[in-house]
């Protein structure tokens, strides 16, 4: 009876409904999918314990290689946009009229969905689109590429279209970091005879060095991830030029009902995931950052 | 003096020309392509792949909307999505702010342990989770319903240490005033509490209405019925069967954008904090 009445009981009270949900979706699909992996588990057949075979078959699976090392290329696209949202966020962070304005237009395409903007994307590229025909009448490319559906361009194409998206999400995360810079910093480095470029180099980016740990990780944690554009633009065609992980696995699991297999892949997706993140925790380490 | 005045003057108008000129060509990077999908939504032609492709239509018309409008339900796809992101937003709200409450302001055993667990759950990846969520909605009987599609996103441990982030604000005598008015933790916590937080509730009711109005894929998984599909499900639908009709298309994609970013545009302010505060505390 005193239990009731005690915090320890309010306090389990509160959190039971949350955690409830929280043990069903995000501990349970960590625990439940390394048994999962190690069964043939599918429709079709009678589930059977198969030991290490899926992930035999997985390293044996040229696809799925060839998926993992796609996976990992998209990593390419992170630095692209550190840099390009830094500069960004340097830009808007200037104090003239009108700033608020264009921080929400460049804000727009995180907001909207990536179906709308795959799509947007996918008739801005085609042959016969408005991409190649400007560029076509400046001069800087000859003829039409097919930027999505040839496969020499498709995976730098859907990077480009990941960054585009991204870049404004980054925008703000950085320019919440440059705005808790104090303005005294570079008062006392313009008086030194300072200049723009030296400011950025010797102030902003040590001082942002938290903000590009943070933004880093979550960016190639992201890359690693990459799904809804893939999938809604190319499905990782044309052959398997643009077939990443995350689209091969959701191409065994939910499509093919192969859960097993599936399972297996995405427990060496998640340890390769994990194995990034702490080269990235390690990376900053060692530039003698603190991470959050 | 003058002189040097002026010149400084002539500098800071050239600096500001400048910054102008680059910002306008970010936005038109960055807002050209949904200008050009309203272009073309207002195109009378059927076709976009006109050579050269028509970047400006010649005279506006609404055809595209009139007719898109006509030939698949939106109001029916619309209300789903309505029905989908208040669900998914009032799960979120209601679990951040009962879950995140005692860990920022009870003294009880295992606190540290729940608040330890749940920080490991952010750094380890789950690429799994979708074939165990499928199998999971499949156990609990809930495929083809709208709550099989919120359940899964009812609640995010990143929702609820914003939660906590913002009552650890809230000042001790607040509760403990309550108390002596003999009031229960819960009303406290309903009738106190929650009215100072109002702030925080609206970032997290912000940040999953964007998400949860975008959420195209798990619905298509869950959802067998495509009469149930929110909006992004169905323009998927609707490009896969219809992929010759572009103004129809543009169109009904432009129906899809435009409450998201109404949404947005009227309520950047908090949300942008809400972002940036979210990465600082």
């Amino acid at each position: 009876m005193r239990w009731i009445r005690s915090e320890s009981f309010a306090a389990w009270a509160f959190m039971t409904p949350g955690l409830i949900i929280i043990a069903v979706f995000v501990f349970w699909p960590i625990l439940y999918g390394i048994p999962l992996s190690l069964t043939n588990y599918s429709v079709i057949a009678e589930t059977k314990y198969v030991g290490l075979t899926n992930f035999k078959n997985a390293f044996l699976d040229k696809n799925f290689t060839i998926s993992l090392w796609n996976s990992l290329l998209y990593v390419i696209v992170v630095p692209f946009i550190q840099i390009f949202s830094i500069l960004m966020a340097i830009l808007v962070n200037s104090r003239i009229p009108g700033i608020k304005l264009f921080r929400a237009a460049f804000y727009i395409p995180v907001v909207t969905s990536m179906v709308a903007v795959a799509l947007i994307w996918s008739w801005l590229l085609s042959n016969n689109g408005v991409v190649n025909y400007l560029l076509m009448k400046v001069g800087i490319i000859s003829e039409q590429i097919s930027w999505l559906s040839a496969s020499e361009t498709a995976l730098a194409t859907l990077m480009f279209i990941t960054m585009w998206k991204a870049l404004g999400y980054y925008m703000m995360l950085y320019l919440a970091g440059l705005q808790g810079i104090p303005n005294d910093l570079y008062e006392a480095a313009r008086v030194d005879g300072a200049n723009r470029l030296q400011l950025i180099w010797s102030i902003t980016l040590p001082l942002l060095r938290p903000h590009i740990f943070f933004c880093s990780l979550i960016s190639v944690m992201g890359a690693v991830r990459v799904f809804d554009e893939v999938y809604i633009l190319t499905k990782g065609g044309p052959g398997t030029s643009t077939l990443v992980s995350s689209v091969y696995i959701f191409e065994k699991g939910i499509n093919q009902f192969n859960f097993g297999y599936a399972s297996a892949l995405g427990l060496i997706v998640s340890v390769l995931i994990g194995g990034l993140s702490v080269l990235v925790f390690k990376f900053n380490q060692k530039g003698g950052v603190n991470p959050y | 003096m003058e002189t040097t005045r002026r010149a400084k003057n002539v500098r800071k108008i050239m600096n500001m020309a400048v910054t102008y000129f680059f910002l306008i060509l970010l936005a038109i990077f960055m807002m050209g392509p949904f200008l050009w999908l309203l272009s073309v939504s207002l195109m009378p032609g059927r076709n976009v792949f006109a050579t050269p492709p028509a970047i400006f239509p010649t005279f506006i018309d609404f055809d595209n909307y009139v007719q898109v409008w006509a030939f698949l339900n939106f109001p029916r796809y619309i209300l789903n999505t309505v029905i989908i992101t208040a669900l998914g937003v009032v799960f979120n709200i209601v679990l951040a702010c009962m879950t995140g409450y005692p860990l920022a302001v009870f003294r009880f055993k295992g606190r540290n342990f729940v608040f330890v667990t749940m920080i490991a759950t952010m750094i380890i990846p789950s690429s799994t989770a979708m074939i165990v969520h499928y199998l999971t909605i499949q156990e609990l009987h809930l495929m083809n319903t709208y709550l099989g599609v919120v359940l899964p996103a009812a609640v995010s441990v990143f929702n609820i240490f914003l939660m906590r982030q913002t009552f650890l604000g809230i000042p001790i005598d607040v509760r403990d005033s309550g108390k002596m008015d003999g009031a229960s933790e819960f009303r406290i916590w309903w009738q106190l509490i929650l009215p100072l937080v109002k702030p925080g509730i609206a970032v997290i009711a912000l940040l999953e209405v964007m998400s949860f109005w975008n959420s195209f894929l798990w619905p298509i998984v869950i959802l067998e019925d495509t009469n149930k599909y929110p909006l992004s499900s169905a323009l998927t639908y609707l490009n896969g069967q219809f992929s010759y009709n572009f103004g129809w298309i543009a169109a009904g994609t432009m129906i899809s954008v435009i409450p998201i970013i109404l949404v947005f545009l009227f309520t950047q302010r908090y949300y942008m904090e809400g972002i940036a505060g979210a990465v600082k505390g």
